[in-house]
């Protein structure tokens, strides 16, 4: 991380504005810990339910620095050689040929074995230099001139090995490559790890991050949503369809409608051309935001009780 | 500020999060960046720094309501006689001055460096809280605040005597306002000790002496305790088989090398995650100790992979849905009073819920399948269809019996518990929570 940047992590209230004007509207507690971040220099670690916008946070992030995102998708078996680097075995198998075809012309004039070793030493580390090295994630993110946003999503579906190695990274902001040596980052990256909490991470891991906790939001601050992110909604309609799903969140289904699935129900109904919330059209539009066929059949169920909370609500 | 901060770590720490010297640095560091002039500022800070899963962010937040109280100090109630003042300042203790100046912040800070003096930090007990309030008072000379009303309502000065009046009000507001102190400091640095205590006790007691009240926090070790087992043996774990050569790897892994096989990958072997068949005994003789295994299977259900439930008494039902779809205290419900099950709660029968899990069950049984049974083998001299067992025996990896009765009741009465013995891997004494996960942790290390 850079300076030219810090006058973007003046206050914790500039950044709530720098991400609405980029389509996030986030509330006070992710401004903060955003902030802390910026100025401690650690990485985040977001938890919360799925759809909340814990991936969305890193891009707006990336898109509020200008900075490229670069992105780690986590999953069972992932190691090293897919995260970090490999070497370009192609690419040295090549210059193997050539140095062969090369070798007469090298050792011509040599005088004895040890004056051709010697010679021969002088190619040895070319092979294994960051000439050969295919950069993956993180190694990518650490060679950035300007700094990056580092995003390791769903960290928590990786193994446990890998959660070990990301350490190094986390803490120092270097990787060690065996063949080459240390690589410190050029410039630190902002680095995001996201989580669905299917598993606890480990305490080294907790230790070394910033913890943020992302839950559903509340109605005020999802009205605001629903305005920055579908601009053509009708006031009425924002209302309504909020105070729906936050009604329908308290119920006891197998999936609570998420952030994303608010949006994406509102960008429907503004497709239907409604301004106001009929219950014909939110039974045929269920399935937008629901996604398993007995929460459908039971919020179909309560519909009226549903309705009228969201009556009493406004 | 920092020192604030220190104590309200500590208080954080006996609440049960585990906060490293790393994190308190952060949180240092990271409240001097944000300042400590905003609350929810700070509470954000604070909490992005030192709680790190969403159960501590729970205790996180109650425990920065209680410590950074947001009207700490109010005003104390009198109001501010001149006259008294030109009075108080000839030869009364300071305390006596305070009090008359209306110099509210520096009894605040009077008082809180009284309760360092007296370490109420230390405080453990509810019955230690009228000691150490004394002794905060002490701290603070209220014995010359005492000698002073005593020597103003002796003299004839009117003035004097109002003077005193006053004083004495004054004195019991600050009696109520070292006690609220020292209750508050009590929740914050001793109600977790005593729960510690608590817990560790009904961690050896007999699962049968506990009491109705104690349910909730029993259920709570309990659930502690499978969190714990889980987190240990969840993982899939993998173990080489040495020296058998992986051509496929090999191949891939030395494609970069012509061929030449510079690093040899060798074959390894998953171990799956345990799978359980648990079968519990609901009948009226383990009344008792009934609802905590039922309790323990709901946990396990709950967070362990692949458990298959069932409960039984004169005959056998699977239970694992009504664990699934229910909270804890409607399954149990549910399960002991038989509510749409298909189970007949008579005599304990042994040997026809054998019969039943046979019958209906014996399939799912693999090699790969360990038998959880949990009763007190009481059969009311019934038929005890040993050979089920030892069939069941033979179908899975291995049976362990966890019963609630020790050793020596064994075999006596009705208790088939010797004839079930040779076909059990393990049998055990089970009685308190200790004993299940000792046996538990016992089972599912050795499952190789």
């Amino acid at each position: 991380m850079n300076s030219q940047h810090d006058e973007k992590f003046k206050a914790v209230d500039h950044i709530r504005i720098g991400f609405e004007k980029n389509g996030y509207v986030c509330s006070r507690q992710i401004a903060t810990t955003l902030y802390l971040a910026w100025h401690l220099q650690k990485p985040i670690l977001v938890e919360g339910p799925a759809g909340v916008g814990k991936t969305e946070l890193a891009k707006i992030m990336a898109a509020y620095l200008g900075l490229p995102l670069i992105r780690l998708q986590c999953y069972e078996g992932l190691d090293e050689s897919k995260a970090l680097y490999e070497w370009k075995y192609g690419k040295q198998l090549l210059y193997t040929q050539i140095l062969k075809d090369k070798l007469n012309d090298i050792l011509s004039g040599a005088e004895g074995l040890n004056d051709s070793m010697a010679r021969l030493h002088q190619f040895d580390d070319i092979f294994y230099s960051t000439y050969f090295l295919e950069p993956r994630p993180l190694l990518a993110s650490l060679r950035q001139q300007d700094g990056s946003v580092l995003l390791i999503d769903e960290v928590d579906k990786s193994d446990q090995e890998f959660e070990a190695f990301l350490l190094e990274i986390l803490s120092d902001f270097q990787v060690t490559v065996p063949e080459i040596g240390t690589i410190t980052a050029l410039s630190r990256p902002y680095v995001f790890l996201t989580s669905n909490n299917t598993r606890e991470m480990s305490e080294a891991i907790k230790r070394r991050c910033l913890h943020l906790f992302i839950p559903f939001p509340e109605a005020k601050l999802e009205q605001q949503i629903v305005r920055v992110r579908v601009p053509g909604i009708s006031e009425d309609l924002k209302l309504q369809l909020v105070a729906f799903i936050q009604a329908v969140r308290e119920m006891d289904l197998k999936k609570a409608p998420s952030v994303s699935e608010t949006i994406d129900w509102a960008r429907v109904l503004v497709l239907l051309h409604s301004s106001r919330l009929e219950p014909a059209v939110v039974r045929e539009t269920l399935n937008v935001f629901l996604k398993f066929e007995e929460d459908i059949e039971s919020v179909r169920e309560n519909m009226p009780e549903l309705m009228a909370k969201v009556k009493k609500a406004i | 500020m920092e020192q604030v901060l220190l104590d309200f770590i500590r208080a954080l720490r006996q609440s049960g999060v585990r906060i490293s010297v790393a994190e308190t640095m952060d949180a240092v560091n990271a409240a001097r960046i944000t300042g400590y002039s905003d609350r929810e500022i700070l509470r954000n800070t604070l909490g992005a720094t030192l709680a790190k899963s969403r159960r501590e962010e729970e205790i996180f937040e109650a425990c920065f309501d209680r410590f950074f109280d947001a009207d700490d100090y109010p005003d104390m109630d009198g109001e501010n006689i001149p006259s008294l003042l030109e009075e108080g300042e000839k030869q009364t203790a300071p305390l006596t001055q305070m009090i008359l100046s209306g110099d509210m912040a520096s009894l605040a800070t009077s008082l809180r460096d009284a309760g360092d003096r007296a370490n109420v930090k230390n405080i453990s007990f509810f019955t230690q809280k009228s000691l150490f309030g004394r002794r905060i008072l002490q701290a603070m000379g209220v014995e010359d605040l005492i000698r002073d009303i005593k020597r103003l309502s002796g003299s004839g000065n009117e003035e004097d005597r109002q003077a005193a009046e006053y004083l004495r009000q004054a004195k019991d507001v600050l009696n109520e306002r070292v006690r609220d102190f020292v209750e508050k400091q009590y929740s914050l640095f001793a109600k977790n000790v005593t729960d510690e205590l608590l817990e560790r006790f009904l961690r050896d007691t007999k699962l049968s002496n506990v009491e109705e009240r104690d349910f909730r926090r029993m259920h709570a070790l309990i659930r502690k305790m499978v969190k714990r087992l889980n987190d240990v043996h969840s993982r899939r774990k993998k173990t080489a088989r040495r020296g058998l050569l992986d051509l496929k790897k090999t191949l891939r892994a030395n494609v970069a090398y012509h061929g030449l096989i510079v690093y040899p990958k060798w074959k390894t072997k998953k171990i799956n995650r345990p799978d359980i068949v648990a079968i519990c005994d609901i009948s009226r003789s383990v009344e008792k100790v009934v609802r905590f295994f039922l309790l323990f299977l709901y946990s396990l259900n709950d967070s362990l992979a692949k458990v298959r439930s069932f409960v039984f008494c004169s005959n056998l039902v699977q239970v694992s849905h009504v664990f699934e779809n229910y909270r804890v205290e409607e399954a149990l419900d549910r399960i002991l009073k038989g509510k749409d099950l298909d189970l007949m709660l008579s005599s304990t029968d042994y040997g026809r819920s054998f019969m039943d899990f046979k019958d209906q069950w014996l399939d799912r049984v693999t090699q790969k399948t360990t038998i959880m049974i949990l009763g007190d083998a009481r059969n009311n001299f019934g038929n005890a269809r040993t050979e089920i067992l030892k069939l069941l025996q033979e179908r899975s990896k291995r049976i362990v019996w966890l019963n609630p009765e020790p050793r020596s009741f064994w075999g006596t009465g009705d208790s088939e518990m010797k004839r079930y013995l040779p076909y059990c891997f393990l049998a055990r004494e089970c009685s308190t929570v200790n004993h299940i996960q000792r046996t538990v942790d016992y089972m599912l290390r050795t499952r190789n």
